[in-house]
């Protein structure tokens, strides 16, 4: 039976949601990262979890569960407040 | 920079603030912690800073921002502080683990942390001290591109107006 601890969960969750809210595009650059870049970041995630184990010393999941949610977090962050196209300010 | 980092370094970022976040939540029982996790974010930060620039970085983060992430990691740290000497006469006392058996069992229970550690507010403290670290190394890095670019700016302007009093001369 595997058995999930919801502190790192959530902790991950909402360190991931802050830092996700905080992507922007910028289309002057020149660059756009669209879905396909965050797939890609998921997919990378999810092996990486699985290659970490169990992090730290737990034995709930067979992947790190805080990892998995902080990359989830970034997405879902990303998703509600990340979609706005604003141009970095530099000076107030 | 090359188009080659432009491309990879947004999601190498990702990943490096992943590993940031993790090494945050092991901060109780594992090497690291909140300054390292902490550090670690930032440094993902600061990558996409150095390679996309200030302005055209994805990650927009306004002095609001960091302002506010900051004084929240430095409010729950005081919080924690403030709870403990609350409740148990101790500042910083750990009301999730209570080894002196001095606090009610709901206290505790508020304060304990979900994993099979037990570990009371430690966990806590790292993610506010982690908050605190990664903003306030975000912020050094782009307090400095700031000046490099008003002190770019201020000597475009030096040259306008030694060209103008040249003129003037003449």
């Amino acid at each position: 039976m595997i058995t999930v601890y919801i502190g790192p969960i959530i902790l991950g969750l909402l360190l991931g949601f802050v830092l996700g809210t905080r992507i922007r595009d910028v289309p002057e650059s020149g660059l756009k990262f669209n879905a396909s870049v965050y797939l890609l970041f998921i997919i990378v995630a999810f092996i990486m979890a699985y290659a970490l184990g169990p992090f730290p010393y737990y034995i709930d999941t067979p992947f790190a569960s805080g990892f998995v949610a902080a990359a989830v977090g970034i997405i879902l962050g990303k998703l509600t407040f990340g979609r706005g196209t604003k141009p970095q300010k530099t000076e107030d | 920079m090359s188009t080659i980092l432009k491309i990879f370094v947004f999601p190498a970022a990702l990943v490096i603030m992943c590993l940031g976040v993790l090494t945050i939540l092991g901060g109780h029982i594992t090497p690291g912690g909140g300054f390292q996790g902490g550090a670690m974010i930032a440094a993902a930060l600061i990558f996409c800073l150095i390679v996309y620039g200030l302005k055209d970085s994805p990650f927009h983060l306004s002095h609001d921002f960091l302002a506010a992430i900051e004084s929240i990691g430095a409010l729950i740290f005081v919080f924690l502080g403030i709870a403990g000497l609350v409740f148990s006469g101790f500042y910083l006392y750990n009301l999730g683990v209570d080894i002196y058996n001095i606090v009610p069992v709901a206290i505790k229970n508020i304060f304990d942390y979900p994993d099979p550690t037990h570990a009371g507010i430690l966990p806590y403290l790292n993610f506010a001290v982690g908050l605190k670290v990664m903003v306030g190394l975000t912020a050094v890095v782009i307090a400095f591109m700031g000046f490099k670019e008003y002190e770019k700016g201020s000597n475009e302007s030096d040259d306008e107006f030694e060209e103008l009093d040249e003129g003037e001369v003449e």
